[in-house]
C-alpha cells in the first residue's frame, strides 16, 4: 500500500535540518520505500510504499518518528514530537450505549457532538488533496486528516439520523441488504461487522464504509464520532466480496494498534472543535476487552552477531530500538526487548528484533561476501538439466524454435475425458481451466496462430499433468514437436527422433505402427515405451516423447571399437519382396545370417524392388569371395523361406 | 665489374620481390632491363672489357639478367593470380548455404544464464512439483490461515479434495515451495537453486498468468546477512553488467526474518530517477534470512543452523536487462514466430 504525505505535515512531529532528498534516501534504505519525491508548489511530496506488517507507517505521525530514529543513526540531528495528549470537557446532555461483540471489534470509542457544517479551511483541504483524498466537507475531512496523521481510520454518523439509543455491533447475515453512503446497495453475504439500531435497521458497515442511511448532510447539527477497531480478517473478506477497497478498509485490514484508537478521537474531537464549532455533548465511550500486551523478546549480543555478520555494539542496538519506540533492558550481553503496541503483532521472536536493528544501522552498511563452498556434494554431471540443454540444442541447431505454450488449457485443448482432468477451480477464463495432459494440441495452436509460415518447425519440453488419487497429480516432462511443410514426410521427423537419440547415446529402438490406427508410428527404446509421431495430414507430422524414458536410456558412456585393418567387401542387393513385408524385418533377418555383416541400410526403393546396402568386414582376415558369397546364399534361403522374398542380379 | 653485377642484383630483387602491383612491376622491368636499363648499360660496359676478362664477367651478367627475369615472371605470375581471385567470377556477395538454425526461447536463454551465473558460486539446480500441497506452498512457509495470498482471488487452486495433513492442491504461486522439501531432504549444508513455473491469477502488461521464478536457498552452519548480500551483488554484477549495482532495502515476507527487497540501479538513467524507474532504482524481487518457523518446519534446527533465501522472476529480470526493449510480458507467451526467431 502506498502513501502520498506532504514534507511540511511532516515535519509537524519530526524537527530536522535534514532535506526531503536525504529523508527520502535514508527513509528507502533503512525503513519504507520512497518511491517518488516531487516538488509540490514550494512544498515536496513523498510517495512511499508501506510494506503490510507495518499499517502504523500509513500515517504522518508513524512515519515521523520512523525518520526521526533513521535520521538520527545517520548522524542527522532529528527530535521526534508527537502530539501533547489533553482530555476534553465531557458532558451528559445526550448518552448513546453501544453494545459490543469482543469477537468482531476489539476496541470502540465514541462521542456525541454539536457542529456546523461547512467547507474546510484552505490548510487542511490542500493537505487532504496532497495525500489523494477529496475533500467534501469539514465533518468527513476530519475523520480522513485524523486517520492520515494518526493512522486510525475513524468515522462521523449524524447522530440525529441514527436515531437510536443504542448501537448494536454483530455479524450480518445472510441477504441482508444495505446501502452505502455513495448510493450503492450491496446483498450480503453474511458475516460481515454491521451496526443496527433501536429499529434493527443496518446503519453501518463497519471498518470497510458509512452507509447512506446514517451519513452526514449538509444540514447535520449533531454528530456520532465512532473509531471502531475492527477484526482485520472480516474486513478483507467483506472488503473483497463487495469490490470496496477504501482507504478504511485496506487500513483495517492489517490490524490497526487500539492504542491509536485513544489519540485518534481526542485529535478529532480537537479539530471539530476548531473548524466545525464542535462541542462535546455526552460521555466519551470507550469499550476495550482484549487490551494489546506486547511479548519482551530477548536477544543476546551472539544472536544479533550471528544473523548480520558482523559485531555491532549493545549500546548502539540498544540506541536504536529506543528511537524506533521500544522499551529495552540491557543485561550483560543480552537486551530485554518490548515493542511499542503498534508493532505488538509484528515483532515475536528475536529475528524480529535483529530485523530491526540491522536495517536502521543499514543495510548498505554491511560487507558483501560471497558464502563459502561448503556443499561437497558429488554431483553428477549428467543431471537431467545436461541433458534437457543437450536435446534443446540439438532441436535448435536442426532448425527447430522453441515455444513455451501455457499448461492450462481449455476443454477443446484438452482432448480427452474432462473428469480425469486436473481442474482449477478458479481458472482466469475457460481457455485456462485445465492443467493439459498432452503438449501436442497446444503447438498445433501455435501452428494455427501462425498461418504465414508454410515451414514451421517447432517444439516444446514441459509437464503434462495427469490425477491421481489422494496424491498430489502425476507431472511428466514431455518432449514435443510439430514439422509443418508442404508434402512433409514422416521420414524426416523420424529422423530426427533417431538422430536425437543417437546423440544421447540411446541404442535399440523401435517404431511400431499406431496401435490406434492413422498414419505414424509409436517408438519403442528396449521395451519402454518412449511416445508416437503422428502423421495429422499431407503437410503436418508431429511427435510426443516421455522425457523421463530419455532419460532413464541416456548415457555418455562411449565404448571404443578399434576399426579392421581389413577391408570391407560391399554388395548392394536388390530384393522383390511382398509389399507388406516391413523393411525393418527384411534388414534383421539379414543382419542375423553372419556375424561378418557389419552393416546394412536401405539404400533405394523402387516399386516392389528394394536394395540394400551390405558391408561385410572381418577383423582377421581379408575376406574372399567365396566367404561372402556363401553368407549371400544364406541370406537368399532365409529371406525366400520367412518372406518369399527373392533376389535381382 | 662482377661486384657492380652482385649490387645490381639484389637491389632489382628487393624492388621486385617489394611491389604489389604488376605496373610497378613493369617499370622495374624497364629500369633493369630495358633499352636503357641498368643492365642493358652495365652490359654494353662488358664488351669493353679485355679478352681475358670477358668470359668471367659475360658468365656473371648472364646469370645475373636470367635470375632477374625468372624472378620477375614469378612475381608477374603470383600477382596475376591474386588478382584473378579477388576480381573474377566469384560473387561473394550471394548468400551462403547455411545449415538449419532454429532458435532457444528467451525464456530458456535466461535460465541458462541463471544457472551458469549461480553453477560458479556452487548452486546446484533442482525441481520440485509445480502442482503442490497447501502445506509446501504456504503452511510450512510461515503463513497464516487467513493471509491473502491463500484467497481464490490470488492463488490457483485444483478441484482436488483436500489432504487432512497437507491441505488444498494449488498450482505453485512461487518457487519458495520447493524450500521445505529440499530441508527434508536432511543433506546439509544446502545451496540449491530452483528455477520453475509458477502460477497467479494475474493477467496485464507487466504479468503472465504463468510464469518463471529461479530461488535460491543457502543454509548452513553461519550463514548471515553479508552472504545473501555476497551472493546478490555476485549476481546483479554478472547477469546486468558491472556498473549496475544493487542495494537491499527493508522489506516483509512471511517466510523470512529479516526480509529485503533487492532494487537494482536503473539501466536507463544510472541511478539518476527517471520515468521507468523509482528514484533511479529497479525493484528486483524479493529475499531475506530463512524465519526459524521455515527451518523448524523443514526439520533443521535453527539454534544451530541459519539461510538466506531469494526468489526472483525471470522474465523480470530478463526485461530490465539493458536493451531488450520488451515492454509488454505477454508477448513471451504469444508464440508469434516473428517474435521467436528474433533471438
Amino acid at each position: 500500500m502506498n502513501i502520498k504525505i506532504l514534507d511540511s505535515w511532516l515535519r509537524e512531529y519530526v524537527v530536522t535540518k535534514a532535506t526531503p532528498k536525504q529523508i527520502a534516501e535514508k527513509l528507502s534504505l533503512t525503513s519504507v520505500s520512497v518511491e517518488r519525491l516531487e516538488k509540490y508548489g514550494s512544498d515536496f511530496v513523498y510517495d512511499i510504499e508501506v510494506t503490510t506488517n507495518r499499517p502504523e507507517l500509513m500515517s504522518v505521525i508513524g512515519l515521523a518518528r520512523e525518520t526521526a530514529a533513521v535520521l538520527i543513526e545517520n548522524d542527522i540531528h532529528a527530535v521526534f514530537t508527537p502530539r501533547t495528549i489533553k482530555s476534553p470537557k465531557t458532558s451528559n446532555e445526550v448518552s448513546i450505549e453501544i453494545k459490543n461483540d469482543p469477537h468482531l471489534v476489539n476496541r470502540v470509542m465514541a462521542v456525541v457532538m454539536e457542529v456546523a457544517v461547512r467547507p474546510s479551511p484552505k490548510a487542511i483541504k490542500e493537505r487532504l488533496e496532497s495525500t489523494d483524498i477529496r475533500s467534501l466537507n469539514n465533518l468527513i475531512d476530519v475523520t480522513n486528516y485524523v486517520m492520515r496523521a494518526v493512522g486510525h481510520p475513524t468515522h462521523v454518523f449524524d447522530y440525529n439520523r441514527l436515531d437510536t439509543k443504542t448501537l448494536t455491533i454483530r455479524e450480518s447475515k445472510k441477504g441482508e441488504e444495505i446501502t452505502t453512503l455513495d448510493q450503492k446497495t450491496f446483498k450480503l453475504q453474511g458475516g460481515d461487522i454491521v451496526a443496527e439500531n433501536d429499529k434493527g435497521q443496518i446503519v453501518d458497515l463497519l471498518g470497510v464504509m458509512g452507509l447512506e442511511n446514517s451519513v452526514v448532510t449538509d444540514q447535520t447539527k449533531r454528530i456520532l464520532f465512532f473509531i471502531d477497531n475492527v477484526d482485520p480478517n472480516r474486513i478483507r473478506k467483506t472488503s473483497m466480496r463487495l469490490g470496496i477497497r477504501s482507504e478504511a478498509a485496506v487500513l483495517n485490514e492489517k490490524t490497526v494498534d487500539p492504542e491509536l484508537a485513544y489519540d485518534a478521537l481526542l485529535y478529532g474531537i480537537e479539530l471539530f472543535e476548531k473548524i466545525a464549532d464542535g462541542k462535546v455533548i455526552s460521555k466519551i465511550v470507550d469499550i476495550y476487552p482484549n487490551k494489546i500486551k506486547p511479548k519482551t523478546v530477548t536477544v543476546t549480543q551472539q544472536q544479533i552477531q550471528n544473523l548480520i555478520g558482523i559485531s555491532i555494539p549493545l549500546k548502539k542496538s540498544q540506541d536504536i530500538l529506543v528511537n524506533l519506540g521500544f522499551s529495552v533492558e540491557k543485561k550483560d550481553e543480552k537486551l530485554l526487548v518490548t515493542p511499542p503496541s503498534f508493532r505488538a503483532g509484528d515483532i515475536a521472536i528475536p529475528e524480529d528484533v535483529i530485523e530491526e536493528i540491522a536495517r536502521v544501522y543499514g543495510y548498505h552498511n554491511i560487507p558483501n561476501i560471497i558464502p563459502p563452498l561448503t556443499t561437497a556434494v558429488i554431483k553428477n554431471e549428467t543431471s537431467k538439466f545436461f541433458w534437457e540443454d543437450r536435446i534443446k540444442d540439438a532441436l535448435k541447431y536442426w532448425g527447430f524454435t522453441e515455444v513455451y505454450t501455457y499448461s492450462m488449457v481449455s476443454e477443446s485443448l484438452y482432448e480427452g475425458p474432462l473428469e480425469s482432468a486436473v481442474t482449477i477451480q478458479n481458472p482466469l477464463s475457460e481457455d485456462t481451466a485445465y492443467m493439459r495432459r498432452t503438449l501436442v494440441p497446444s503447438l498445433l495452436q501455435v501452428v494455427t496462430k501462425n498461418k504465414s509460415y508454410d515451414n514451421i518447425k517447432i517444439f516444446e519440453l514441459a509437464n503434462i499433468y495427469a490425477q491421481r488419487t489422494n496424491n498430489l497429480p502425476d507431472e511428466r516432462l514431455k518432449l514435443a514437436g510439430v514439422l509443418k511443410k508442404p508434402k512433409v514426410s514422416f521420414y524426416e521427423v523420424k529422423g530426427v527422433i533417431e538422430q536425437l537419440l543417437s546423440d544421447l547415446g540411446i541404442k535399440n529402438l523401435t517404431f511400431k505402427n499406431l496401435e490406434r490406427g492413422g498414419d505414424g508410428a509409436s517408438v519403442f527404446v528396449d521395451k519402454d515405451y518412449l511416445g508416437d509421431i503422428e502423421v495429422l495430414d499431407n503437410n503436418t507430422v508431429d511427435f510426443e516423447l516421455e522425457f523421463s524414458v530419455i532419460l532413464k536410456h541416456a548415457t555418455l558412456k562411449k565404448v571404443y571399437n578399434p576399426s579392421s585393418k581389413y577391408p570391407p567387401v560391399v554388395e548392394d542387393l536388390a530384393i522383390i519382396a511382398p509389399a507388406n513385408i516391413l523393411t525393418g524385418g527384411l534388414i534383421e533377418s539379414i543382419k542375423k545370417q553372419s556375424s561378418l555383416i557389419t552393416d546394412v541400410s536401405l539404400l533405394d526403393k523402387y516399386k516392389g524392388n528394394r536394395t540394400f546396402h551390405i558391408i561385410y568386414q572381418s577383423y582377421t582376415k581379408n575376406l574372399t569371395n567365396e566367404e561372402v558369397g556363401d553368407i549371400r546364399k544364406k541370406i537368399l534361403k532365409e529371406l525366400k523361406e520367412k518372406f518369399d522374398a527373392t533376389i535381382v542380379y | 665489374m662482377e661486384e657492380q653485377f652482385l649490387d645490381l642484383k639484389n637491389s632489382a630483387l628487393s624492388l621486385i620481390l617489394d611491389t604489389e602491383s604488376l605496373t610497378e612491376l613493369e617499370e622495374i622491368r624497364i629500369q633493369f632491363l630495358g633499352k636503357n636499363g641498368e643492365l642493358t648499360l652495365l652490359f654494353k660496359e662488358v664488351t669493353k672489357l679485355s679478352a681475358e676478362e670477358k668470359p668471367e664477367a659475360g658468365k656473371v651478367a648472364n646469370e645475373v639478367k636470367r635470375i632477374i627475369e625468372n624472378t620477375i615472371k614469378q612475381k608477374s605470375d603470383e600477382l596475376t593470380k591474386k588478382g584473378k581471385s579477388k576480381h573474377q567470377s566469384l560473387d561473394v556477395t550471394e548468400p551462403g548455404i547455411k545449415p538449419p538454425l532454429g532458435h532457444l526461447h528467451l525464456v530458456t536463454q535466461a535460465i541458462r544464464e541463471i544457472t551458469t551465473i549461480f553453477g560458479h558460486i556452487g548452486f546446484t539446480r533442482e525441481r520440485y512439483p509445480e502442482v503442490e500441497w497447501d502445506w509446501y506452498a504456504f503452511t510450512s512457509l510461515n503463513f497464516p490461515d487467513d493471509h491473502p495470498a491463500r484467497d481464490d482471488w490470488e492463488t490457483f487452486f485444483i478441484k482436488q479434495q483436500p489432504d487432512s495433513k497437507m491441505g488444498p492442491v494449488v498450482l505453485t504461486p512461487h518457487t519458495s515451495s520447493g524450500q521445505v522439501r529440499e530441508m527434508q531432504k536432511k543433506q546439509l549444508p544446502i545451496k540449491m537453486l530452483n528455477i520453475a513455473k509458477c502460477y497467479r491469477r494475474q493477467s496485464d502488461v507487466s504479468h503472465t498468468q504463468m510464469f518463471h521464478q529461479f530461488e535460491g536457498v543457502v543454509i548452513g552452519q553461519d550463514i548471515s546477512i553479508t552472504h545473501l548480500k555476497g551472493t546478490l551483488d555476485y549476481f546483479v554484477k554478472s547477469y546486468f553488467g558491472k556498473d549496475r549495482i544493487a542495494r537491499i532495502r527493508p522489506y516483509h515476507f512471511q517466510f523470512t526474518e529479516p526480509s529485503f527487497e533487492v532494487d537494482i540501479s536503473c539501466g536507463i538513467c544510472f541511478g539518476k530517477g527517471c520515468k521507468l524507474c523509482k528514484e533511479g532504482w529497479l525493484e528486483m524481487g524479493g529475499a531475506g534470512m530463512v524465519h526459524p518457523n521455515v527451518l523448524k518446519f523443514g526439520g533443521i534446527d535453527p539454534q544451530k543452523y541459519t539461510g538466506f533465501a531469494f526468489g526472483w522472476g525471470v522474465e523480470r529480470i530478463l526485461m530490465m536487462k539493458e536493451g531488450i526493449q520488451i515492454d509488454d510480458l505477454r508477448i513471451l507467451y504469444g508464440n508469434d514466430l516473428d517474435f521467436l526467431k528474433q533471438f
